[in-house]
């Protein structure tokens, strides 16, 4: 029995249609097969004669992506929607389970790490093909190579992509993720004398590549699954330049293909049918979603009201609509609620009077009551932060741990700074007039949030705050290390989200000053932060990252997060935190914590939603 | 002696027509009721505005968490359906409160300073500016006007929005990094002082008096041929007396008609802006930022959107009907 060849899968392929005649006429289809003969593979080509019958109506999810995505590009995104985009049409070398955030296999089959951790071997599928959508015909295409053969994505696809990310020329706001690939950094800055051939990522043969590392990294199978080492076509690129993602160019491989964009008003996507994971194809993916309808629209509450409309889907509940979502009878039953792996803070200019000194920002912290935020601003559940990484990282302390050090005190935080004034001979009012601002980026609920904690800082330390907000990409700029003393704000608002589950993500990434972006400004030697000098929790953070043993990891992490949320008080954790979504009945959808959206694993019983919207 | 005596004669019953017309007009406007119940309207809000302090219940910054959103138990026939499964109830706020607690009817009559603060002084600077300009510009004439007139046709190429957001970006940068002393200083503490206010106003004020130049050189272009002001010249009155005693007050009533038009939009303006975080400081309250808040949740909670647009809408109402008042009062003619 073994003798007879065993589908490993089915490709039904190209569609060179001989025949194009009427709709019932049988057209002659080329089929592509891989199969597997006494243990090597063999491409069969046949010619199969079909009939067709008319196509069914298409199961459609009605989504809003929130906003414009500033990229579709797997290299360059950055932000949540571009990361949804680009999470449908490529796939990564690993993805998280979307109930227990495990890493599974997805591009690769199957991985191992050396002895040491430091060398990292993935063994790709064989499978996936290259299409792409013909605007035209509007049917979905296979990418053929140079003899007529569909075009599978192979290892120095992915090979290309991560030197891609890597490359300066890229100028991926991501590519710091890959730093922990032996001479990734040293590529990215444009060190002397690295070239792309030094960087630690080789193809071994087609269908294997290898990852150096610098150094040993039990969660790199993890980053193996970010977007940013997702395979991307490089001959496409090459060809059409920074217009490469537009429908009718792109090439991808990932369960959906994008079919339409219209920039700023919607981007529509459609179900990839040569994709191996289709439990049609053989695959154990068992979404029934063929085309995504995504529609652009930022403000929450028209989106909502779009919901209520039966318009879209699902969608994130407004925080001023959460006290009617809660009561009403039918919107309760679709709400949803569960934690999420995002964390929002304000952090605090270390280098900036009077923010130097550790009294002020110590009691402008525990002047701040968090629970009364969530409960009577927020109320969508959240959990009152006390520290960075929020519960489910790897290394994250307890929520609470700390929160008997840095409790809402406002006597002790009056205290604080009344002995900072007193040291410095100030009044209140010379307090005041040094003119202390609380930036955030445009946004209702960041106002919200801010005008409730302006009040607090002026009810339990009589200190006027005034409080500005910049569209997001001007705030970046202002917040950023090198702006001069005098135009940064004293305290700015920022959130994190996971990239992958380990605190490294979290207070190295982020907060290590010569690692991350130090907007904290912590350890500057001069103003605008050229030189720093590492201080207690910033060696801590670098060990932890190389550390070997997990217990000891853990405890180098809480020791960092007690640095820096206690002995430093150098930022201020808020909230962790929830997803607030509402959902129609008609659909089956998952909530991954991280990554992209997983539209092809969701259900819609399309009956029941064609009964509801009347279609 | 005889010139001398002819000139003051001739400016005495030029002075007497002058009050006849301006008084012709305040008859006519009189007759319109529809006017002059926006005129009382209007007044009564400048009184609100002025004591805003004194008549409100609470101060608008103070928030009581607790109370977020309370809703008093009379308005409850305006809340949607199931409220009663989640609004607080509280009579202690009589319009109710907002999200976090802050009374919504001290917010809004504290906004009523800013929204006519900007609606005086944009208007003020704009036509003060606006008139002198054009008028002069219409008066001399020839090369002058024509480069004061093509300056003007430049500015008014630049679309007005991205000018004041330019200038308001401009201003709140310069009010972050603060000033050492003098004129800057003076203005940036009276800035602060105003929640943001002057800097605004400076900045819808520059770029509102181009369409009056504009206007107001027209009207001098046509008046200035006219009998009245060849006899001022023939009996050798000077250029800026026929400036400022014959044609701005004959040039005034369309002026000012246009100007009350255009004070909605100074309104909506700094309604505008606030939203988008270019107005002025929270938690100064403005219309424009209560409605921006009250949109978001205007399916649970409307009395949040209700009041501050109301407010809105019967400023604006009233500021286009005296409009149309004053333009018929001023010029009869177009009311036939």
């Amino acid at each position: 029995m073994k003798k007879i060849a065993i589908l490993v899968s089915l490709l039904i392929v190209a569609g060179l249609l001989l025949a194009a005649c009427g709709q019932q006429a049988p057209q002659t289809v080329v089929v592509t097969q891989v199969v597997e003969k006494n243990g090597e593979q063999v491409v069969v080509t046949q010619v199969v004669e079909v009939t067709p019958t008319p196509p069914p109506e298409p199961v459609t999810l009605d989504i809003n992506w929130g906003t414009e995505p500033p990229t579709a590009d797997p290299g360059l995104a950055t932000d949540t929607t571009s990361v949804a985009v680009a999470g449908q049409m490529f796939m990564g070398l690993t993805k998280f389970n979307p109930k227990t955030g495990e890493v599974e296999p997805w591009l690769a089959t199957s991985w191992e790490a050396s002895e040491g951790g430091a060398v990292y071997t993935f063994h790709l599928r064989k499978d996936v093909p290259w299409v792409k959508y013909n605007t035209a015909t509007g049917e979905v295409e296979q990418v053929l190579d140079d003899n007529g053969n569909p075009r599978m994505v192979n290892a120095h696809d992915v090979e290309y992509a991560v030197k891609r990310t890597l490359d300066p020329a890229t100028a991926s706001d991501y590519a710091y993720v890959l730093y922990i690939i032996k001479n990734g950094q040293a590529f990215n800055t444009g060190a002397d004398g690295v070239t792309a051939d030094d960087v630690g990522v080789k193809a071994l043969d087609d269908w294997t590549v290898q990852f150096t590392l610098e150094s040993p990294a039990g969660f790199f199978p993890a980053i193996a699954g970010m977007w940013v080492v997702s395979p991307v076509p490089q001959w496409v690129i090459e060809a059409a330049g920074e217009k490469w993602t537009e429908p009718g160019t792109v090439v991808t491989n990932g369960p959906y293909v994008m079919t339409e964009w219209v920039h700023g008003s919607e981007l529509n996507m459609k179900r990839n049918p040569y994709w191996p994971l289709w439990a049609a194809n053989g695959g154990d993916i068992k979404g029934n979603i063929d085309v995504i309808h995504g529609v652009m629209i930022t403000e929450e509450s028209t989106a909502f009201a779009l919901y209520e409309n039966n318009e879209l889907d699902t969608t994130g509940v407004p925080l001023g609509e959460m006290d009617r979502v809660k009561s009403d009878p039918e919107l309760s039953k679709e709400y949803y609620n569960a934690p999420d792996l995002c964390t929002y803070y304000y952090g605090f200019v270390n280098n900036k009077p009077p923010f130097d000194d550790v009294r002020v920002r110590k009691a402008f912290a525990m002047a701040v009551d968090k629970q009364s935020l969530v409960d009577n601003v927020l109320k969508g559940g959240q959990t009152p932060a006390d520290h960075f990484a929020p519960p489910g990282i790897f290394g994250a302390p307890d929520p609470g741990a700390f929160s008997k050090e840095m409790p809402f005190d406002p006597e002790k935080a009056k205290a604080l700074l009344q002995e900072y004034l007193d040291e410095k001979g100030m009044t209140l009012d010379d307090f005041n007039a040094l003119g202390i601002t609380l930036m955030h980026n445009t946004s209702e609920s960041h106002a919200k949030i801010a005008a409730a904690i302006q009040q607090m800082w002026k009810d339990n330390l009589g200190v006027d705050v005034k409080v500005e907000n910049q569209e997001w990409k001007v705030y970046l700029d202002t917040i950023k290390k090198t702006t001069p003393l005098d135009e940064v704000p004293h305290i700015f608002r920022l959130g994190w989200c996971v990239d992958y589950p380990d605190e490294n993500n979290w207070v190295y990434e982020v907060f290590n000053n010569t690692a991350g972006a130090n907007r904290l400004r912590r350890g500057c030697v001069d103003a605008t932060c050229t030189e720093v000098k590492p201080m207690k929790f910033d060696e801590l953070t670098e060990q932890a990252k190389v550390e070997q043993d997990p217990e000891k990891r853990k405890e180098l992490y809480y020791e960092a997060e007690h640095e820096l949320a206690v002995t430093e008080a150098a930022y201020i954790p808020l909230y962790f935190y929830v997803i607030n979504t509402v959902t129609k009945p008609w659909l089956q959808r998952d909530y991954p914590p991280l990554g992209a959206p997983n539209y092809w694993d969701w259900v819609i019983d399309w009956n029941a939603k064609k009964a509801a919207t009347g279609g | 002696m005889a010139v001398a005596n002819l000139s003051a004669e001739d400016e005495e019953i030029l002075s007497r027509r002058q009050r006849s017309l301006w008084r012709d007009s305040l008859a006519r406007l009189m007759r319109n009721r529809l006017a002059l119940i926006s005129g009382a309207v209007v007044v009564l809000l400048v009184f609100v505005a002025i004591f805003a302090d004194k008549m409100a219940p609470y101060d608008y910054a103070t928030q009581d968490l607790d109370a977020n959103n309370a809703v008093p138990s009379y308005l409850m026939w305006l809340m949607p359906k199931h409220a009663e499964r989640y609004a607080k109830i509280d009579n202690s706020f009589l319009l109710g409160a907002d999200y976090l607690g802050r009374d919504l009817l001290s917010r809004t009559l504290y906004g009523t300073r800013v929204s006519l603060s900007i609606a005086v002084v944009a208007s003020l600077v704009s036509l003060t500016v606006g008139t002198i300009y054009g008028t002069i510009s219409g008066y001399v004439g020839g090369k002058v006007d024509n480069l004061m007139m093509r300056l003007v046709d430049f500015l008014y190429g630049f679309p007005f929005l991205i000018v004041v957001i330019l200038l308001q970006t401009y201003f709140k940068a310069l009010a972050r990094v603060g000033a050492e002393g003098g004129f800057a200083k003076v203005l940036l503490d009276w800035n602060a002082k105003m929640g943001g206010m002057l800097l605004l106003f400076i900045a819808i004020g520059l770029v509102n008096w181009i369409g009056m130049a504009r206007l107001a050189r027209g009207q001098v272009l046509s008046y200035k041929e006219k009998e009245f002001v060849e006899a001022a010249r023939a009996v050798g009155a000077s250029h800026t007396r026929i400036i400022f005693r014959h044609l701005i007050p004959n040039v005034m009533g369309p002026l000012i008609v246009a100007e009350t038009l255009a004070i909605p939009g100074y309104i909506f303006t700094e309604a505008f802006l606030s939203f988008s975080g270019l107005g002025v400081d929270p938690p100064t309250p403005s219309w424009g930022i209560m409605i921006s808040e009250g949109v978001q949740n205007l399916r649970t909670y409307p009395l949040q959107i209700l009041v501050p647009a109301a407010a809105l809408s019967i400023t604006t109402l009233a500021f286009n009907f005296l409009g149309d008042g004053l333009r018929d009062a001023f010029d009869p003619r177009m009311a036939e």
